[in-house]
């Protein structure tokens, strides 16, 4: 029987899906990510988990807005990793199944695309993924890591170790740009020498930075020239490595750092993009010391992340959506920071006593929502940006890392570039 | 800090004379007893207790330390509240438990009753360690390398003594230097030495310590020497002799990066020339436009991953197809059991792997081959289509019994690490892939030109009616031949799996590569091949050092081969072949 019921269940998903949904005492609520395509791999999960934390909160009586229950509807659009297809998906859930919240993205260029629609619809979109800030949109919401909330702690870690030179190496899109761009004014203010900034600088004909640190491109295989020249930055001590290299590149480039014997103990590399979920792909055994920070680990001891862990692990072993893989899972940043981006929403939802967009948003920007999630209190702010705390952690054999250090509670600021700007200016003064 | 080492060398030597047969245990059961306090203390206990263990010269020790840091040294909670540290032995038995040893006695766990205790690694917690802790493991480390009977190790040891700049470390580089025979670690130890003189207040020893370092070429230093060169209150005579040494190294320097990049280009050469000689032989010589030449890579790629896996902890996959719209379910799963091996046994897995991923990949070729190619070769336009339908095909195949994530393929250990020869280094797999496609590219021509079957291969690529007409089996030869162009993508799957990832879109990566080597070297030559493969990886590697970028350097060379072959339809060696008629 149970053979069956898959095929099934998709099947009235497809067919009798609208019919059934039109029931009163629903809240329709759409995901918008990629479930094919290269992000596929990343994206897939974020939807697991917003299914679970909806299939959560239906259990516990589903959203309540004044006396009456609301059970949460998924509507869930597949991306297909195609950025104008994005914003297509977006006008669709927006206009035709008139979804109260969206939860999606990856990408910055997918939040960029579907960006104007939001804006147009007055729709509401919740964002989770860390991303290089500059942005900030009345109709988004960013549970994301600001720069600050994961790059600028992490080379703070760094300075208090001692490191003085830092290699800065990324794949060549908005985000690793813009960080690194933040990162490199940062480090200046840091008192850390311009010839300690490694990875090359490219400057427009006024004379102005516009680019630091060094840029493959997506899918790139050959690093023996970087990893060369990042061993004779090394090769006079007390110096790091900053990695915002995006997906599966990351594997030829660590291989080729192990073969260099560039250990962590002389020259660590901390990562911005490799989380759990990313290191079940990667040569782990090579990766034993390199750094990661985020606002989330799997390996965090606080018993309500045990427990969320416990609720997780149930949640698959009962749950029969189409395509949800079972095994070997990890829990993530993205992910968790996904899940409290529903919370957030329902907290909103219920104290507004409306799911009507502008009064959650008034609601949300009040500054007094906030939840105890896996990783700890997040409280969203006024600026679209949220609270919440960061943890840096060295990665083990086992694809989990171990916290070193945690900063409580960091405020979400997405523009940081403006006022690293000025204090540069004034420090040339 | 001489009297210090003294003491130490007589504790050594002490040492050794105790330790008589009767009493082996005696020496390394001190240094034992510590280690395990070690693991389990913390703080500064902890601190001292390294430090001490830095001057128990024992093999042990080190061993003990490393595998630490590599998160396999376990902690067990014995019933009776203690913390035992434990090492688990390779050998695992049929439920792949393994023994545990004891650190503080070297002997196995037994429980209350006398019987040994047997543990997955899994199961247990290891021993804590943070970055701070790392680095006093790897000072403890260090010490002890310092007496190490491999030279290489003492060398990487004194470079990091001496760019550390603590001064204190001078007394014991000296005395190491009276001692040392081997010359390459005397140079490191005297780089090490004037590195630390460096920052003595006296201008003449600074100036030795420059020309010193000057003299040695010393890379590590040149930070170090800038920054003297820039101190405002640097003397003229010592900032003179320090610009000097600076232009010195910086010459070096250029030597070693231009030579860097020849070898890089080298190695870049020889990978485009494994990846692309199983398409100069299916699309140059047959002629077929060969899209799934990426997914015979990868074929290669994965199977090099299931040999790995079945030197492990076995292979096994299952794949569920909904059939139809009644709901019927097609499966099909696959368990073969592994042979948990370990050791070198384990690390000769590669070997294993390589003829493997020739001869898979060469089947599924044949399989190809016989199913749609053979109806093509008169429509080569056809055999396009048909080729990237198979591919498609083949990925999504990948993707049900592989799964859509990248595999994990570990590299065996003789293919880590590098040597350096005059601080030029030269990784392991890098050297080993230049020879490797020495070896398959005289392999390829001495079948085509020495053996009767490359005779008649080349006599039906030339011309299929004629030979056809002389008797020769032309579709016995047609399968042979694209079997082993497939076989030789698979090799190079093999190799790939190395250097980078394995996954469902392996091929993609590399196919346009491919294509761009076997048309820039003429369609039909292997030689043409060669000679174009180390040309674009030469080039490109060199444009990467000096725009320092490596996308730039890429765009620079496509428009180059695309301007090239303006001038030059035929590419590099064009020949008058079956495909051009």
């Amino acid at each position: 029987m149970k053979k069956y019921t898959l095929p099934l269940l998709a099947g009235l998903l497809v067919l009798g899906g609208s019919a059934v949904c039109r029931a009163a005492d629903t809240i329709k609520v759409g995901i918008l990510h990629s479930l094919s395509g290269t992000m596929a791999i990343s994206e897939t999960s974020l939807r697991d988990v917003l299914l679970f934390a909806f299939d959560e909160i239906n259990q516990a009586g589903g959203v309540k807005i004044g006396d009456k229950s609301y059970t949460i509807e998924p509507v869930i659009v597949d991306g297909a990793s195609n950025w104008p297809l994005f914003a297509e998906k977006a006008k669709q859930l927006l206009e035709e199944d008139k979804v109260s919240v969206v939860f999606g993205c990856w990408t910055s260029v997918s939040r960029k695309s579907v960006l104007p629609v939001f804006e147009k619809d007055n729709g509401l979109l919740f964002y989770p993924v860390q991303y290089e800030g500059e942005e900030l949109s009345k109709n988004i919401f960013y549970t994301a890591e600001a720069v600050g909330q994961q790059a600028t702690p992490a080379v703070d870690y760094l300075l208090a170790q001692g490191k003085k030179k830092f290699y800065l190496i990324g794949t060549d899109y908005v985000y690793p740009q813009t960080t690194n761009l933040i990162l490199y004014k940062y480090l200046l203010l840091h008192g850390i020498a311009l010839g300690d900034i490694g990875g090359g600088l490219r400057k427009d004909d006024s004379g102005k930075v516009i680019s630091a640190g060094k840029y493959t491109p997506f899918g790139h295989t050959d690093y023996q020239q970087i990893v060369a020249e990042i061993k004779q930055f090394a090769a006079g001590g007390d110096a790091c490595v900053i990695n915002t290299i995006n997906g599966d590149s990351n594997v030829p480039f660590f291989k080729e750092v192990a073969a260099a014997g560039l250990t962590p103990a002389d020259c660590p590399v901390v990562s911005f993009s490799l989380a759990e979920d990313e290191l079940r792909a990667l040569p782990t055994k090579d990766l034993v010391g390199e750094l990661g920070c985020w606002t989330y680990f799997m390996s965090l001891p606080t018993p309500e992340n045990k427990k969320f862990l416990q609720r997780w692990d149930a949640w698959l072993k009962t749950e029969s959506y189409p395509g949800v893989v079972k095994e070997k899972r990890a829990m993530d940043s993205p992910m968790v920071l996904s899940y409290d981006g529903v919370y957030l929403w329902k907290a909103a939802v219920e104290k507004a006593g409306t799911a009507d967009v502008d009064k959650v948003r008034d609601t949300l920007e009040s500054g007094n929502i906030s939840f105890d999630g896996p990783g700890g209190k997040i409280t969203m702010n006024k600026n679209h940006h949220a609270t919440k705390n960061v943890y840096i952690g060295d990665t083990r054999a086992n694809g989990q890392f171990k916290i070193l250090k945690s900063y409580d509670q960091i405020f979400g600021e997405p523009f940081l570039l403006k006022g690293l700007d000025e204090k540069v200016a004034a420090m040339g003064k | 800090m001489v009297l210090k080492d003294l003491a130490f060398i007589l504790c050594v030597s002490i040492g050794i004379l105790r330790s008589s047969p009767l009493n082996a245990a005696d020496g390394s059961d001190v240094a034992r007893h510590k280690l395990s306090r070690a693991i389990v203390s913390e703080g500064q206990e902890q601190q001292d207790l390294l430090k001490d263990l830095g001057e128990s010269g024992s093999k042990m020790v080190g061993e003990v330390l490393n595998a630490w840091i590599r998160d396999s040294v376990f902690i067990y909670d014995s019933p009776d509240g203690t913390k035992v540290p434990l090492l688990l032995e390779d050998a695992q038995d049929a439920k792949g438990k393994s023994r545990a040893i004891r650190i503080d006695d070297g002997l196995s766990l037994k429980d209350a009753q006398g019987a040994e205790l047997r543990f997955v690694a899994t199961d247990l917690t290891s021993a804590d360690t943070d970055m701070r802790l790392r680095a006093s493991i790897q000072q403890t480390l260090d010490a002890l390398s310092l007496s190490d009977p491999e030279p290489s190790v003492r060398r990487s040891v004194v470079l990091k003594m001496g760019i550390s700049q603590k001064q204190k470390s001078i007394g014991i580089l000296e005395a190491r230097l009276k001692k040392e025979t081997d010359a390459s670690v005397r140079k490191a130890v005297s780089e090490a030495v004037a590195l630390l003189h460096l920052a003595n207040p006296d201008p003449q020893i600074q100036i030795a310590a420059i020309e010193q370092l000057a003299r040695l070429k010393s890379l590590g230093s040149l930070d170090n020497l800038r920054a003297v060169v820039a101190r405002t209150n640097c003397p003229p005579e010592v900032a003179h002799a320090g610009r000097k040494a600076v232009k010195t190294i910086e010459e070096h320097l250029w030597l070693v990066n231009f030579f860097g990049t020849l070898f890089h280009g080298l190695s870049l050469g020889s990978i485009l020339l494994v990846v692309a000689l199983g398409l100069a032989i299916t699309f140059g010589l047959m002629g077929i436009i060969n899209m799934a030449h990426g997914e015979m890579i990868a074929v290669g790629a994965y199977a090099c991953y299931v040999v790995q896996n079945l030197y492990g902890s076995g292979f096994g996959f299952s794949i569920t197809i909904p059939v139809g719209f009644g709901g019927k379910v097609f499966s099909f799963g696959l368990h073969l059991p592994g042979l948990n091996a370990t050791g070198w046994f384990y690390e000769s897995y590669f070997l294993v792997a390589l003829p493997l991923s020739f001869i898979t990949a060469a089947l599924v070729g044949i399989l190809i081959e016989r199913a749609v190619i053979r109806f093509l070769y008169r429509r080569p336009l056809e055999s396009l289509l048909a080729t990237w339908g198979i591919s498609l095909v083949m990925q999504q195949c990948f993707r049900m019994v592989f799964g859509a994530n990248n595999v994990q393929v570990n590299s065996p250990s003789w293919l880590l690490g590098h040597f350096s020869i005059n601080d030029v280094s030269f990784g392991y797999n890098r050297v080993f892939v230049v020879g490797f496609a020495v070896v398959i590219v005289v392999a390829t021509w001495l079948l085509l030109t020495k053996t009767p079957l490359g005779l008649l291969i080349r006599a039906v690529m030339q011309n299929r009616s004629m030979a056809s007409c002389l008797g020769v089996r032309t579709n016995r030869i047609n399968m042979l031949t694209f079997a082993f162009g497939c076989g030789l993508a698979g090799l190079a799957g093999a190799f790939l799996s190395q250097i980078g990832n394995v996954g469902p879109s392996l091929g993609q990566t590399y196919i346009v590569d491919s294509f761009m080597t076997v048309v820039l070297g003429g369609v039909g030559s292997i030689v043409g091949t060669v000679y174009s493969a180390f040309g674009i990886g030469t080039v490109d590697q060199v444009l990467q050092q000096t725009t320092g970028s490596p996308v730039t350097g890429k765009i620079i060379v496509l428009i180059a081969i695309i301007a090239f072959l303006q001038w030059k339809p035929g590419g590099l060696f064009s020949t008058r072949g079956r495909s051009l008629d």
